[in-house]
């Protein structure tokens, strides 16, 4: 009997978490699920092989040309390749790619409103509006600021997602290891990296206890509950730090993980064509000049 | 104003209104791209020293015992969870808590300023919020000059012998609403109106986010203030091994 109930209980919890990597996300992402579908996609990302190093290259050129190029065209190339690479070769659902794109974009608007609209005492601009106290307008050239200005950004968090949506972020560790970031820091991030799982699994179970408990039914309990929650969690994360260094100790740790890393080398085929593929962009960007 | 103006303007109020209630989210991390390269470069080397002297005091403690490297790294965690957990508000939005005073109080703002650096670095590649070239600019908005002000105005309420709970609480307050201070300074410098330079432009960027940023350090300092108390109540051992008082 009690054998059928934790049988029964153990492939509940199984549907549960297929459930959350399976169902589809409409637009606009969930923060149900976890919240670490990033990690998750680049995980089984389909260019997960690619070395990291020229990955975290790539990407990070791309958003270098994108910021320094300051011009629609490119931005516009910079959302085309970041596409073609996560979902073309990536192999990532495309209403999943766009969920992962919508994050950014409460901020998009609201910076770019900042930008595209002004406030005046007299009646300027091509549009204007009056308010009680003055005039708010917009001009033919701050709409279209503000346009690039969200085509910018927009390149730049894609070129961004080259790199993240394909690249688990201990990998991406070990290359600034080797670019000699300073031990210690890389350290605290494959540790951090790690714990974050940890806490973010237990604080979702005391976040369930407590919702099956009414916990969350009125504002006020919300608030109560939330900060038992946050305690209790700063308790369990430092017992189990104290925990995980015995455990550590343990398995001889001495202040540096070492991982079995594979030595990747970069097909030379790869970086000429992302050689001529940054050539041409400069080339591009010289004659829009 | 004719009646198609007013429709168009209560079209447009309703949508910042809709954007501003629900989607405050990240509101407050500067996205990729959204600053020229000149200003992240800027705002990155102003970390700098900051940062250096948070790592000295980390490197120390570390060659000090260890032991303090899980419990340090522990907190670096704590802060991200923290950060990312959904807060309760009254709309049914969804936002986030930032954390900052918290983690200050807690962990001292040296050691906040590099554990802020790696949570807003996690945050750009695990959650996409903020970004790689705007981390000089969170990371000084966020994990130094917010955590420096909380951290200051708790020391000295307390030297004057305010009550705790007000103490904890415009500390936390206090120090998130200077988080959204600074970086509507970053964003007015960045892009400065035409026709009014960079105060004008501080009004708007500062204007557009107090509709959600206020509420959310009323709420923040609120929930600062439970998770002191609830600490204090049944923690005393765990806030001695890491010298809170």
């Amino acid at each position: 009997m009690i054998f059928r109930g934790r049988h029964h209980a153990h492939t509940h919890t199984q549907d549960h978490h297929g459930h959350s990597h399976s169902h589809r996300h409409r637009f606009g992402h969930s923060h149900d699920t976890g919240g670490f579908s990033i990690d998750y996609y680049a995980v089984n990302s389909g260019i997960r092989h690619w070395d990291p190093r020229f990955k975290a290259a790539f990407s990070m050129l791309l958003l270098l040309c994108c910021l320094l190029g300051n011009h629609p065209l490119i931005s516009l190339i910079s959302v085309v390749t970041a596409a073609v690479i996560t979902v073309g070769m990536g192999r990532l659902a495309v209403d999943r790619y766009i969920s992962v794109l919508t994050i950014p974009l409460a901020f998009i608007i609201m910076g770019s409103l900042a930008v595209g609209i002004n406030f005046s005492r007299q009646p300027l601009g091509d549009w204007n509006l009056f308010l009680h106290w003055g005039y708010m307008y917009v001009t033919r050239e701050s709409l279209m600021e503000m346009l690039f200005l969200m085509l910018k950004v927009l390149g730049a968090v894609s070129a961004m997602f080259i790199m993240t949506l394909s690249t688990p972020s201990f990998e991406l560790f070990s290359v600034l290891k080797k670019m000699h970031c300073p031990t210690l820091l890389v350290e605290l991030m494959h540790m951090i990296y790690r714990f974050i799982f940890i806490l973010t699994e237990v604080q979702r179970n005391m976040r369930v206890a407590a919702e099956s408990r009414l916990g969350f039914c009125d504002f006020r309990t919300s608030c109560y509950s939330f900060g038992q929650i946050a305690s209790n969690l700063f308790v369990v994360s430092l017992r189990k730090a104290n925990a995980f260094y015995d455990a550590m100790e343990a398995r001889c740790y001495e202040g540096e993980f070492v991982f079995l890393e594979e030595d990747s080398v970069v097909p030379a085929k790869m970086i000429l064509t992302a050689a001529v593929y940054f050539a041409a962009l400069f080339l591009l960007w010289w004659f829009l000049r | 104003m004719n009646k198609r103006e007013k429709t168009f303007f209560s079209a447009l109020l309703m949508f910042v209104g809709i954007f501003g209630v629900t989607a405050t989210a990240n509101a407050m991390h500067i996205m990729e791209g959204y600053l020229p390269p000149a200003y992240c470069a800027v705002w990155g080397v102003i970390c700098l020293p900051f940062l250096f002297l948070g790592f000295r005091n980390l490197n120390r403690q570390v060659k000090e015992s260890r032991k303090s490297m899980t419990m340090i790294a522990m907190a670096g965690a704590f802060i991200f969870v923290i950060s990312s957990l959904k807060i309760p508000s009254v709309t049914g939005s969804c936002s986030h808590m930032t954390g900052t005073g918290l983690g200050a109080m807690l962990f001292g703002p040296a050691a906040v300023s590099v554990l802020g650096i790696i949570v807003l670095l996690f945050q750009a590649l695990l959650l996409a919020h903020g970004g790689l070239s705007s981390l000089g600019a969170n990371c000084f908005s966020m994990a130094i000059a917010g955590p420096i002000v909380s951290f200051l105005i708790y020391k000295g309420l307390k030297k004057a012998n305010v009550n705790k709970k007000v103490t904890v609480f415009l500390a936390a307050a206090i120090g998130d609403l200077f988080t959204y201070c600074v970086t509507s300074v970053q964003l007015a410098m960045a892009y400065p109106s035409p026709d009014g330079g960079f105060m004008a432009s501080l009004v708007k960027f500062l204007g557009i986010f107090a509709a959600t940023q206020v509420p959310l350090a009323i709420i923040e300092g609120i929930l600062t203030v439970i998770v002191v108390m609830a600490l204090e109540s049944f923690a005393q051992r765990e806030l001695k091994a890491i010298h809170f008082n």
